[in-house]
């Protein structure tokens, strides 16, 4: 198994305090680690205090939206009398992502204290935390956590003596990447095929099996004990740069780069110091040439660009991209980035539901198109045929899946022009040799 | 909900629409159609195709139309560039992987793929130097077929089958281009109104194998009728090419059928077609049937009627509520036992839809007859054609021991489609039309008059029924004038028949009228 | 290493929900208001039994959860990690998406293929030992490239680790 480094000086370590601390995984060495606190206390206020609480720390979803976390969770209904339900998205398959899988595997607990508090927030006496089929180890260790939890009384029928109902299931996930969209994965709950919803009405109003819902992101519900514990107003002041975005953020930085791995990082933290400094900077030889910040569904940024942008929401927002999820994807130079984003457009061809017209043929067609051009084969038109695609995906479906596969497509021919030339002008990629 | 309205403009007309109605139904009241595949009326909306985005605006976004509710004040453009280039869009994305089987698939010409690439699609292919997906030819049940390329995943089928059916055996299968609409070897697609997955589907993947290259779409001639198959008078239109009759399909009635018909409707149309039709009138001399001209065989006929005491009137269920009126009014006065010859089957319910269902009672028009005073048990009336002077059968389709009873009595005047050459003794045959070859109502379960037109032209010599038998009543008092018109011949229904007092074709229109007082949802 | 062995027959006519694993089956329905909620894990159930899924199994599977064949088959294509036909003895997956492409994973692919004796993604191996599947990203891009074996998640492999680690399922 694959251990995570010692931190950095520099991170601000508060989630991943305990990455690599296999003692961490028990009930009892939570217990020690300050565990169980947080839910303790969160027991003894009202919800809308919890409430009012998260909505003052700023924290913000961390699946990829960055909605105000606080926010949805009071659109709930107060009074409806129905069952309310929380949902814990752990499908994790944006790629460049992997923090997630982190958070479970060594600090199962955080998260099962996290999604205990939640749901006693929203008014709910059930949550699923849905785990992509392939977590196998995060799935046996969450499982072997939830148990203790129950053991310890916890969870159950009366959580810590206080009278209140929390449980918690896994919902295991079998293989679909749009199953992490949040109104997807309550129809993979039901039972059905992964299918997004329209939207309106909203989940808060007509969620899993009709109910009000909250679905919210590992790192999200992770965060919430330590909101409570510590305070909204020292979450709120972990901000280097824009108010509106607070607190730590996973970085989960892959590719190609010196020391992959997930850096922890007050928000507004400069992104040349992540890549530079964090993550050991490029291998010997190599300069860096692009970075995807927000896992895979994002512009793609020119070194330029990432090297002068700070890590938030608005940060990387002012640089033509999105903050995303943090799956952080560096390329350098000796990448042959037109197959990137077609490896990229192939990922979205696969995973798109078939629901809309638009995404169904696009993606695929899109990869069509690539694949030709990286076959030396391609036509001068093919690239405005690209960005007529992506025109056609963005802004047009249900989710914004095809919107994912069209922005490094856009943004890769706007701002790598020279590499697709390359390839117009007759280049062959070894990769697609005997395709 | 109180009738709250809401106005908007849809292309610059101004339209008033109750709050929560959707802008693609607001757009029909503004006389706009904005083109859609995955939205049905009868159906749930899941905003699928992406076809009906329209520009509102204020809005960033194109919004689908289909599942946006009106909005005070809202400005929805449907032919802005930004609505078309979306539409061009989706059309383009369809035609990728569609087949480019328009010269062998039935669809051609009522095809609305074909209809919205005409209007607005691009007129050349951006995706030639590539392969199409391919799937096979399925046979999802007895008379549809799934050509699977065709396919642009709407679902409207998988959702007929889940929402109105009840039956969901058929489901999307797959993801991405890869999808495909799938059944398993367990459950075929049977259920007895299946068809109607043919209808919905908006291009040739759905298919009947019944009409499986028949005739083309525009050589048909579409004719608005009644279904005879049972007493729900599910509307129709009928499709004839050359006068023969080769498919039916539904019409649209809200508060009869919705969009839907039964497979056993559906399939009840040869009988329009036969050949072994009687094409003179008949009368027997010398113990023989000689052909005869109109004017002898009225005569002969009222005759007959003028002379009879007991009087039994057998007739069809599918006869028109003309027919029966005229031919009761025709024996009025003398000691008549009439019945009406109903078929009985199963129920088998559409659930989805409030009151629908193939019925029990297999006739179209048997309320019809008993409001014309058809009241007499079959059987009983059977028996009774020994003893009366004067057996009148209506088209009505008779067992050989019925056959061999009628045989017994005195005389037998046979108002007659098809031949039968059983009735050895008959006095008179005469040629009538099939409902399919006239003008005529019926009345359904629900006591809910509804007109049938004329598809086909009568065989030789056949009139209709009620034309026959107001022209003998017409020869038996003074003053007497028969109408000229199906029109005339039912507005004059109230004269004998109350319920039916001043009530017109014009009136009833196509949609029909339900009868004053009448309770809904009848026993049959 | 697996935690359990899984039957890669032929598909049989004996029904998967008995004994131990009708069992497991009922414990799910406590956890889900409706029956259809509990098909993602009662198809596990049956990969777990079986290796696969077969036709027989799902209107098995429809019939106890009140679901029809084709919905069950809908749910079943759906869903990439189910498998639709009996595959190796140790099914092997490896994410090949663009940041485990930018760290090599073709070279572990070309390993894999070779170690195993599958020859291409998608066959199964000749002694009916493995197949060997490329999949989307796998959430470990950091450790990359990460390959599942069977139910067994393994980090940070490197074509010079392939041999050492199909050892231990030999």
């Amino acid at each position: 198994m694959g251990y995570p480094h010692p931190s950095h000086p520099k991170e601000t370590v508060v989630l991943s305090k305990y990455f690599g601390d296999e003692a961490a995984r028990s009930f009892d060495g939570w217990v020690q680690r300050g565990g169980y606190q947080a839910l303790k206390q969160a027991l003894a206020m009202t919800p809308d205090a919890i409430i009012e609480e998260v909505k003052a720390s700023g924290l913000r979803g961390r699946g990829g939206a960055g909605f105000p976390t606080g926010l949805k969770w009071s659109f709930m209904p107060k009074a409806s009398g129905k069952p309310h339900y929380l949902c814990c998205n752990a499908d994790e398959s944006e790629p460049g992502t992997f923090k997630d899988r982190e958070i479970m595997r060594w600090t199962p607990h955080a998260l099962i204290e996290g999604c205990a508090i939640t749901a006693y927030a929203i008014g709910a006496e059930r949550g699923y935390i849905y785990i992509r089929g392939e977590f196998t180890e995060a799935i046996r260790i969450m499982q072997a956590a939830l148990d203790e939890a129950y053991a310890q009384g916890a969870l159950g029928s009366d959580a810590f003596g206080s009278g209140r109902r929390i449980e918690l299931i896994i919902h295991r996930g079998a293989g679909a990447y749009i199953c992490g969209e949040e109104t997807a994965l309550m129809n993979s709950i039901e039972g059905k095929r992964g299918n997004p919803r329209i939207k309106p009405p909203f989940p808060a109003a007509v969620g899993l099996f009709g109910m009000p819902t909250t679905i919210n992101n590992v790192e999200t519900l992770a965060a919430v004990p330590h909101i409570l514990t510590r305070g909204a107003a020292w979450y709120k002041a972990l901000c280097l740069s824009n108010p509106k975005s607070t607190g730590t953020k996973l970085f989960s930085v892959c590719g190609q780069v010196m020391k992959p791995g997930n850096y922890e990082i007050t928000m507004g933290f400069p992104m040349k110091d992540l890549i530079y400094d964090l993550a050991g900077g490029m291998r010997p030889g190599r300069g860096l040439k692009a970075v995807i910040p927000g896992g895979s569904s994002v512009a793609i940024m020119t070194a330029a660009e990432a090297e002068s942008a700070l890590c938030d929401y608005e940060g990387i927002a002012e640089k033509g991209s999105s903050l995303g999820s943090a799956g952080f994807i560096v390329i350098d130079d000796s990448a042959d980035l037109v197959y990137e984003i077609y490896r990229l457009a192939r990922f979205y061809a696969h995973e798109s539901c078939a629901q809309c017209t638009n995404c169904r043929e696009g993606t695929a067609w899109t990869v069509k198109v690539l694949e030709r051009i990286l076959k030396g084969e391609g036509k001068p038109t093919d690239l405005d045929l690209l960005m007529d695609l992506a025109e056609n995906m963005t802004g047009k479906t249900i989710c914004p899946l095809s919107d994912s596969c069209a922005l490094p497509v856009v943004s890769g021919i706007k701002k790598f022009r020279a590499d697709f030339d390359r390839y117009l002008a007759g280049a062959k990629s070894p990769a697609l040799a005997g395709v | 909900m109180a009738d709250e309205l809401v106005t908007l403009t849809i292309e610059g007309v101004p339209v008033s629409v109750p709050k929560g109605t959707t802008i693609i139904e607001a757009a029909k009241q503004a006389g706009i159609l904005i083109p859609h595949y995955c939205y049905h009326p009868s159906l749930s909306s899941p905003a699928v195709c992406r076809m009906c985005l329209v520009d509102v605006e204020k809005q960033p976004k194109v919004l689908p139309s289909c599942v946006t509710t009106v909005a005070e004040g809202q400005v929805v453009h449907v032919h802005s560039e930004k609505a078309r280039q979306a539409r061009q869009g989706v059309l383009e994305f369809l035609l990728i992987n569609h087949p480019l089987d328009c010269p062998i698939c039935d669809q051609a010409g009522e095809c609305e793929l074909q209809d919205f690439v005409f209007q607005e699609g691009r007129s050349g292919t951006r995706y030639a130097d590539y392969a199409k997906r391919f799937n096979p030819v399925e046979d999802f049940g007895p008379d549809i077929l799934y050509v699977a390329n065709r396919c642009i995943l709407c679902t409207r089928c998988v959702r007929f089958m889940e929402e109105v059916a009840l039956e969901p055996v058929i489901e999307v299968c797959e993801r991405g281009d890869r999808a495909y609409i799938g059944i398993t070897e367990e459950q075929k697609l049977d259920h007895a109104w299946a068809g109607n997955v043919v209808d919905l589907c908006p291009v040739g993947s759905l298919i009947s194998k019944d009409f499986l290259h028949k005739a083309r779409a525009w050589d048909l001639d579409k004719t608005a009728s009644v279904c005879t198959g049972c007493s729900q008078g599910c509307n129709l239109m009928v499709d004839s090419r050359d006068d023969v009759v080769v498919r039916l399909r539904p019409r649209a009635n809200l508060d009869v059928n919705r969009h839907f018909i039964c497979d056993t409707g559906r399939n009840n149309y040869r009988w329009m077609n036969r050949g072994d039709r009687v094409e003179a009138p008949l009368v027997r001399q010398d113990g023989r049937l000689r052909a005869t001209d109109w004017d002898t065989a009225l005569e002969a006929l009222s005759g007959l009627v003028k002379g009879a005491g007991e009087v039994v009137v057998l007739v069809s269920g599918r006869a028109s509520t003309e027919a029966l009126g005229w031919l009761a009014r025709l024996v009025d006065g003398k000691r008549v036992t009439a019945a009406v010859r109903v078929p009985v089957g199963d129920e088998a319910p559409l659930p989805g839809v409030a009151n629908l269902a193939l019925r029990k009672e297999r006739a179209p028009n048997g309320d019809g007859a008993r409001l014309a005073g058809y009241h007499a048990d079959w059987n009983t009336a059977v028996a009774a054609t020994t003893a009366a002077a004067l057996t009148i059968v209506l088209d009505a389709e008779l067992s050989d021991a019925e056959a061999g009873k009628l045989n017994q009595g005195q005389a037998v005047v046979v108002l007659a489609t098809v031949e039968d050459d059983r009735l050895d003794r008959a006095a008179l045959v005469l040629p009538v039309s099939t409902m399919a070859e006239e003008n005529g109502s019926y009345l359904n379960r629900d006591q809910r008059v509804q007109r049938f037109l004329q598809v086909r032209s009568a065989p030789g010599m056949a009139q209709p029924a009620w034309w026959v038998a107001a022209g003998a009543w017409q020869q038996l008092g003074p003053g007497r004038t028969a109408p000229t018109t199906a029109a005339e011949a039912f507005a004059r229904l109230g004269e004998t028949i109350p319920a039916l007092g001043g009530m017109t074709y014009a009136e009833i229109g196509l949609t029909g009228r339900v009868l004053d007082g009448a309770a809904v949802g009848g026993a049959r | 290493m697996s935690s359990h062995a899984m039957a890669h027959g032929p598909e049989t006519d004996e029904p998967v929900f008995t004994g131990k694993a009708r069992e497991k089956l009922e414990a799910l329905f406590p956890h889900y208001p409706t029956r259809q909620a509990c098909l993602l894990p009662a198809l596990w159930i049956i990969q777990a039994e079986r290796g696969w899924i077969s036709p027989r199994a799902m209107a098995e599977v429809g019939q106890l959860l009140g679901i029809t064949p084709a919905f069950v088959k809908g749910v079943v294509t759906f869903y990439t990690m189910y498998h639709q036909h009996p595959v190796g003895r140790h099914f092997i997956q490896v994410c090949t998406t663009s940041p485990c492409h930018l760290c090599g994973s073709a070279d572990v692919v070309t390993a894999l293929l070779t170690h195993t004796g599958c020859g291409e993604l998608g066959a199964t191996s000749a002694d009916g030992r493995f197949t060997v599947v490329e999949v989307e990203c796998l959430g470990a891009c950091g450790f990359a490239t990460p390959i599942l074996v069977d139910d067994d998640f393994i980090d940070a492999v490197t074509p010079e680790r392939v041999a050492g680690i199909l050892e231990r399922y030999r």
